[in-house]
C-alpha cells in the first residue's frame, strides 16, 4: 500500500511539474508574451479574446506566487482556457472531438501490434539462429528504425496515390453523415486502414525485438532446463515456462505504449490528414493556438502518468513480491 | 579497443558501418559530388529525375540531389551532437548516482524518473513553438537538455552492480579519490552500455529533428533532409505527381536509421553474449552437447 501511495505523491509531483514548464514558458519569452502570441497566431485582438488567452497562462494583477497557484487551481479543475484560433471554443471541448479518433485509431493499432510483435518475438526467440528468426530480427530493426515520417509517407505514396487503393484523409468520406450505418461505419473503415497499417508497421518490430531479447536472456534458466527435462512437449515449454516470463516486462512498455496514444500518432495523423489528437496539436502548432498546445501537453503527460501508474499496479498484481513492500 | 574488434568481426555491425561511413563521406565531399549549389535555383519546377538533374528538381527549381547531399551535414550534425550530449550527460549522472548513492541517488533519480514519466514529443513540440523557427542548433540542444533520463537509469542500474565487484572495493581500499574509480574503474565497464545508449540517442535525434521540421518548426531556410520532407509536403508533391521531391529525403533517412539500427544491434549482440546467433550459437550448441553448457 506504502508502494502505491508513494508512486502517486511521485506523479501528482510530476504532473505538478509538466504544469510548471507550461507556466513558466510564455514568461521566458522576450517582450510581452500575450502580444507575441497574438501576432505569431494572426488573429484580430478583441478585448474579450485578450482577456481569455490572459487567463489560461494566469496573467493576473497579482504578484508571481499568486498568479502560479491561480494557474495550478484552474488546471486541476480542469479548465484549459480557450483556444485562440476557434475562439471561444474551451480547449478541453477541441481536444474532446479529436479524441474519439485518435482512441480508435491508435488504442486498435498498438494493441494488434502489441500481440502481433510478442507473438513473432516468441517464436525468433525459440528459433534463434534460424533463417525465420533472422528475417524476423532484421524486419523488425528496419521496421523500428525508419522514422514514423517515411513509414507514412511511403505507404501513402504507394497505396494512396500509385494504387489508389485508399483514400488520402479524413477519417470518413466527408459527404455522408456520421450515423450508425453500415454505409458510414465501412467508410470509417476504408478510411482508418491506411493509417493503422501504418502505425502497426512502426510499432510491431519495437515490441518484437524487446520480447526476444527478453525471452533468450530467460531461456537458460533452470527452470526452462527443467521443463524440458521433464520431457513436456515443446510448445509447453515455450509458451507457459519461458513467454509467460518473458512478458512481464513487455507489459510495462505496453502500457507506456498506450500512455503516448494521445501523441505518438501525431506524425500519422499530420501524413492522412486524420482528425485525431496528433493533427489538433499540428494545426494548433501551426497556427500558434498556445493554449491548445498546452493543454495537450497536459492531457498527454497526464495520460502517461495513469499509464504508469497502471504498470505499478499490474506489477503488485502479478509480483508477489512488492505486495509485502 | 576490444569492442572495437569485436565490432568488426560483427556481419551487421559491418553493414551498418559501411552504410554510416558512405552518408559522412557523402556529407564532406558534397561539393565534390554534384556541380549545383543546393539553395539556388538550377531549373524549371519540379523536374523528374534525368540526366542533369539526378533526383529531378524542387517546386522552387532546387536540385534535389545537391540538397540531399548537402542535407546530409545537418542530419549528421545534429545526430551526432544530440546524440553525444545525451550520452555524456546520461553517462556522468548515472555513475554519479549509482556510485555515490544517499541523498546525492535519491536526487539524479527522482529528476531522472520525472523527465521520463513527461512524454518527449509534445514537451519538445511545445518548445519548439515558443522557440518559433528553431534552426539545427537549437534543436540539438533542447533534445541534448531533454533526453538524457533514459540513459541514466540504465547506466545507473549497471553501476550499482559493478559497485560491489572486488576491483572496485581494492580501488577504494588503496584509497584512489572517487573520481578515479568513477573515471577508469567503473566508466570502462559500462562501454557497451554507452555506446547502445549514443548509437540510440543518435538515432533519436536524427528521426526527431526530421519530424519536428516537418511538422514546419525548423527554420525553412536551413538544408536538411527535414526542411525537404516540410517543403515537399507543402509543395503537395505526391499529388502532382512530384514523388522524387519527396521520396529522396525519405529513402535517404531510412538507410541512415537502419545503417544506426544494425550497429546498435550489433553492440547489443557482443554485450549480451546470449543474444548472439549464427556462428557464436553453433560453437554453443557444440558446448551443450560435449556436457559443458547450461542446457
Amino acid at each position: 500500500m506504502t508502494f502505491l501511495l508513494r508512486r502517486l505523491a511521485f506523479y501528482l509531483a510530476a504532473f505538478i511539474a509538466a504544469a510548471t514548464v507550461n507556466f513558466f514558458l510564455p514568461r521566458l519569452m522576450p517582450g510581452d508574451p500575450i502580444q507575441i502570441m497574438f501576432a505569431s497566431a494572426g488573429s484580430e485582438l478583441s478585448l474579450e479574446n485578450l482577456n481569455a488567452l490572459k487567463l489560461t497562462f494566469g496573467f493576473i494583477d497579482a504578484p508571481l506566487g499568486e498568479q502560479y497557484l491561480r494557474y495550478l487551481q484552474s488546471v486541476f479543475t480542469g479548465d484549459l482556457g480557450r483556444s485562440i484560433k476557434y475562439f471561444p471554443l474551451p480547449v478541453t471541448e477541441l481536444l474532446g472531438r479529436a479524441l474519439v479518433w485518435t482512441l480508435g485509431l491508435v488504442g486498435i493499432a498498438t494493441l494488434f501490434s502489441f500481440c502481433l510483435g510478442t507473438f513473432l518475438g516468441v517464436m525468433a526467440a525459440w528459433r534463434r539462429g534460424t533463417i525465420f528468426d533472422s528475417i524476423v530480427s532484421l524486419t523488425a530493426i528496419c521496421s523500428s528504425s525508419v522514422p514514423a515520417v517515411v513509414v507514412s509517407l511511403i505507404m501513402l505514396f504507394v497505396f494512396g496515390y500509385q494504387l489508389g487503393w485508399f483514400p488520402n484523409g479524413y477519417a470518413a468520406d466527408p459527404l455522408l453523415d456520421p450515423g450508425f450505418n453500415w454505409t458510414y461505419i465501412s467508410s470509417v473503415i476504408h478510411h482508418g486502414t491506411l493509417p493503422m497499417l501504418t502505425m502497426i508497421i512502426v510499432l510491431t518490430g519495437g515490441f518484437a525485438v524487446t520480447m526476444r531479447n527478453n525471452m533468450i536472456n530467460l531461456l537458460g534458466e533452470d527452470y526452462i532446463v527443467m521443463g524440458r527435462a521433464k520431457g513436456l512437449a515443446d510448445n509447453r515449454v515455450m509458451l507457459w515456462y519461458a513467454a509467460r516470463n518473458a512478458l512481464l516486462p513487455t507489459v510495462s512498455s505496453l502500457a507506456i505504449a498506450l500512455g503516448t496514444v494521445l501523441g505518438g500518432s501525431l506524425v500519422t495523423e499530420v501524413v492522412f490528414n486524420y482528425p485525431g489528437l496528433g493533427n489538433t496539436l499540428y494545426q494548433a502548432i501551426i497556427a500558434r493556438d498556445y493554449p491548445v498546445i498546452q493543454g495537450q501537453l497536459l492531457i498527454m503527460t497526464g495520460a502517461m502518468l495513469i499509464a504508469n501508474f497502471a504498470v505499478d499496479l499490474s506489477y503488485v498484481l502479478l509480483d508477489p513480491r512488492l505486495k509485502k513492500a | 579497443m576490444t569492442l572495437f574488434r569485436q565490432l568488426l568481426g560483427n556481419k551487421k555491425a559491418m553493414v551498418g558501418l559501411t552504410i554510416l561511413l558512405l552518408i559522412i563521406l557523402v556529407a564532406i565531399f558534397a561539393p565534390f559530388l554534384t556541380e549545383y549549389s543546393p539553395v539556388k535555383r538550377v531549373g524549371r519546377p519540379h523536374q523528374a529525375p534525368s540526366w542533369e538533374h539526378w533526383l529531378g528538381t524542387t517546386r522552387l527549381g532546387h536540385d534535389v540531389f545537391a540538397r540531399l547531399v548537402y542535407g546530409a551535414r545537418v542530419s549528421l550534425a545534429v545526430g551526432f551532437g544530440a546524440g553525444l550530449a545525451i550520452t555524456i550527460i546520461g553517462t556522468v549522472l548515472g555513475i554519479i548516482a549509482g556510485y555515490k548513492g544517499g541523498v546525492i541517488d535519491e536526487v539524479i533519480n527522482f529528476f531522472t524518473n520525472m523527465v521520463l514519466v513527461v512524454p518527449n514529443l509534445p514537451l519538445l513540440l511545445v518548445l519548439a513553438a515558443f522557440i518559433g523557427q528553431a534552426s539545427p542548433l537549437v534543436i540539438a540542444v533542447i533534445l541534448g537538455l531533454t533526453s538524457w533520463a533514459w540513459g541514466v537509469r540504465v547506466t545507473r542500474s549497471e553501476t550499482l552492480s559493478i559497485r560491489q565487484r572486488d576491483y572496485v572495493k581494492s580501488a577504494e581500499m588503496l584509497g584512489e579519490p572517487s573520481w578515479r574509480i568513477m573515471a577508469f574503474e567503473i566508466f570502462p565497464n559500462l562501454i557497451s552500455i554507452v555506446g547502445i545508449n549514443f548509437i540510440g540517442s543518435v538515432i533519436f535525434a536524427v528521426i526527431t529533428e526530421a519530424t519536428l521540421e516537418f511538422l514546419g518548426l525548423g527554420d525553412p531556410n536551413t538544408v536538411s533532409w527535414g526542411i525537404m520532407l516540410y517543403n515537399a509536403q507543402n509543395a503537395s508533391a505526391l499529388s502532382v505527381g512530384a514523388w522524387w521531391d519527396l521520396l529522396a529525403p525519405c529513402f535517404a533517412l531510412a538507410v541512415l536509421g537502419l545503417g544506426l539500427a544494425l550497429i546498435n544491434f550489433a553492440i547489443d549482440e557482443i554485450a549480451n553474449p546470449r543474444l548472439r546467433t549464427g556462428g557464436m550459437l553453433n560453437r554453443w550448441t557444440r558446448m551443450v552437447r560435449i556436457g559443458e553448457g547450461k542446457l
